[in-house]
């Protein structure tokens, strides 16, 4: 009886102690199902706009009046994983992952007298990024990173633009975030441009 | 007798190792603008006041050149997660129920456009 119950215990234990494979699937939005022939031509109304894409995800004032966008996000993110953390064993730890996205984005400008000015459409399904990682006492590094990409929309941090850090209140007139100055896709750089001065 | 003992124990253990979760996510105002609400709202008539009776503060406000806009936005993630130790899988749903009414420099509405997710639309 105690070898069985010894080759049980050693098979739960390889199986805590092991690899695993983990998956996480973000779909951010429904399908808009737009060719780019079905994009308006310019001159095209607002109400004649809204009444085929609905309301838009994300808006602002632009210097010629305004810019429209839908979007919609499919993320993928896989990685194999083999640590000791969980016999109890806070080091060496081996990672792989890699990390997926698909998508589209409309952008429609409008002028002062609510008419298309232009509009552009893409669609994307490409390969984000993703690393491998050896680490032999801590765990410092996460080799998949999806954040900047599946985050919530920027509308519900509108009435608390003010209480950000003074770097990011300093730039809010220039920020992409409050829909007065422009907008940007998710996933854009911050590093460079608009929100270079933010310093983040 | 160990033997039946072993499978009882591993039909015991194994269970006990994969877990299931369920994730859900709300953020943004309340959704108030089903059809029948918005259908009191006359293009070309009613005004800026007219729409915050009905719905309440906007997610966000933003001034165009002579016109404003109201942006109200409701965001339903729900997540469903299946652990099974050598093999995890997430999934997470994102919608975003929305609402934009526009106004012109007198305030009267312009123009407007709702979405409610319709989960058996889908």
């Amino acid at each position: 009886m105690p070898s069985e119950w010894s080759k049980l215990l050693l098979l739960v234990y390889c199986l805590l102690l092991g690899g695993c494979i983990t998956q996480w699937h973000y779909d951010l939005g429904a399908r808009i199902d737009a060719s780019e022939q079905s994009l308006p031509p310019a001159g095209t109304t607002l109400a004649a706009t809204l009444l085929q894409f609905g309301p838009p995800h994300r808006m602002s004032a632009s210097d010629t009046g305004y810019v429209l966008a839908w979007e919609h996000w499919n993320v993928s993110e896989i990685s194999v994983g083999f640590s000791l953390g969980a016999a109890g064993a806070d080091f060496l730890s081996v990672d792989w992952g890699r990390m997926r996205a698909k998508g589209e984005f409309i952008l429609m400008t409008f002028d002062h007298h609510n008419l298309v000015s232009a509009a552009a459409r893409s669609e994307w399904d490409s390969n984000r990024g993703g690393g491998q990682a050896v680490q032999p006492f801590f765990g410092f590094v996460s080799v998949v990173d999806a954040d900047d990409l599946v985050r919530r929309m920027h509308q519900h941090n509108w009435g608390m633009g003010v209480l950000s850090p003074p770097t990011q209140t300093l730039n809010r007139d220039s920020s992409p975030y409050t829909g007065q100055a422009g907008l940007e896709q998710r996933g854009t750089p911050r590093g460079v441009g608009q929100q270079s001065l933010e310093m983040h | 007798m160990k033997k039946t003992a072993t499978r009882m124990a591993l039909l015991f253990i194994v269970p006990l190792l994969c877990a299931c979760a369920q994730y859900e996510n709300q953020r943004g105002v309340d959704v108030n603008w089903q059809n029948d609400i918005t259908g009191r709202l006359v293009k070309d008539k009613s005004t800026r006041q007219d729409v915050l009776a009905l719905l309440g503060p906007p997610s966000q406000i933003i001034s165009l050149d002579n016109e404003s806009v109201l942006y109200y936005l409701f965001e339903h993630s729900q997540g469903e997660g299946l652990i099974l130790i050598l093999y995890n899988r997430m999934r997470i749903n994102t919608r975003y129920d929305r609402a934009v009414f526009f106004f012109d420099e007198n305030d009267v509405l312009i123009d407007y456009a709702t979405h409610i997710y319709d989960p058996d639309a889908s």
